[in-house]
């Protein structure tokens, strides 16, 4: 897998191609209880209707919703991810049934992106994850090269883009697989900045 | 691959789902005898038929309730326990007895 290292160049082809990118620096928090969704409503953001649903917000950020009262909540590259960075700061327990669930050191997170994600995914994980039965907007918290995954699905049309979440501790085996997964469709392993354009 | 129906996720692979036991209706801890308390803890009913089955989806962390019939090895109906637990159970903690001495 010599030509699969990290590509401190910009590579838009590979982006649309197949690439993988690493965003597992990226803040990223979960809430679960009862009054979560209020809660987080009140701070601004937009919650899915539905369990495995997520929903992009206006500055980038993800908010997937994982069951009928968990929320996971995923920083944009745009701030750093500062927005959901802060939210974890800020939360207080109290007597509302709302409690913060750290994903910083639990989850490694991968953005896999381009146009051949399902055909890649197909080969790690039994989901039908292709466009007609898994659209944007869908959520599946499943099994992928045997480790528990979640897998959003909220790429725009012209950028088809996977977000995968597995046991930060199996982030080397995990991305080692999808990696080897990527080879026979000339995939590649970009840096975090090949989103900045 | 066999396939059981996670109420929240859907058909999965059985792969993905971890068995959690019969599902038994809990006496009253503070009124019910101690043999009752280790029969529910402890033992199964191991009953040849259909059976109601406490089953996780791994992946997600999610409980659910699932019929199965345990010759076939079919599974029936899988459910929410939202279904069975409407309210929250409140458990009082027993105040330590003392020991005289």
């Amino acid at each position: 897998m010599s030509n699969l290292h990290a590509q401190p160049l910009l590579d838009v082809g590979a982006l649309q191609q197949c690439a993988l990118i690493d965003l597992t620096a990226l803040p990223r928090i979960g809430f679960r209880g009862t009054h979560s969704a209020d809660y987080l409503r009140v701070r601004g953001f937009e919650l899915p209707e539905a369990p495995n649903r997520a929903v992009l917000q206006a500055d980038g950020s993800q908010v997937a919703r994982l069951s009928q009262t968990e929320y996971l909540l995923l920083g944009g590259l745009a701030d750093q991810g500062q927005r959901i960075a802060d939210e974890e700061v800020s939360w207080e327990l109290d007597h509302n049934a709302n409690y913060l669930l750290p994903r910083q050191d639990s989850h490694a997170w991968l953005q896999l992106s381009g146009a051949c994600i399902s055909e890649v995914m197909a080969k790690l994980c039994g989901v039908d994850l292709r466009p007609e039965a898994f659209p944007v907007g869908a959520v599946a918290q499943t099994s992928a090269a045997r480790i528990n995954v979640i897998v959003i699905n909220l790429g725009p049309i012209d950028l088809p883009r996977f977000q995968l979440l597995c046991d930060r501790a199996s982030l080397a085996y995990f991305k080692a697989a999808v990696l080897d997964a990527m080879s026979e469709f000339n995939g590649a392993l970009l840096e975090p900045e090949a989103l900045r354009h | 691959m066999k396939v059981m129906i996670c109420p929240l996720n859907g058909p999965r692979n059985i792969s993905e789902f971890t068995y959690g036991g019969e599902f038994k209706p809990m006496p009253n801890p503070d009124t019910c005898s101690d043999s009752e308390w280790a029969a529910y803890v402890f033992n199964s009913e191991d009953t040849l038929g259909v059976v109601r089955e406490w089953w996780m989806h791994t992946p997600s962390s999610y409980w659910f309730l699932a019929e199965r019939h345990t010759v076939t090895d079919d599974i029936i109906r899988t459910f929410d326990p939202r279904e069975l637990f409407s309210t929250r159970v409140e458990f009082t903690a027993a105040q330590p007895q003392e020991i005289a001495g």
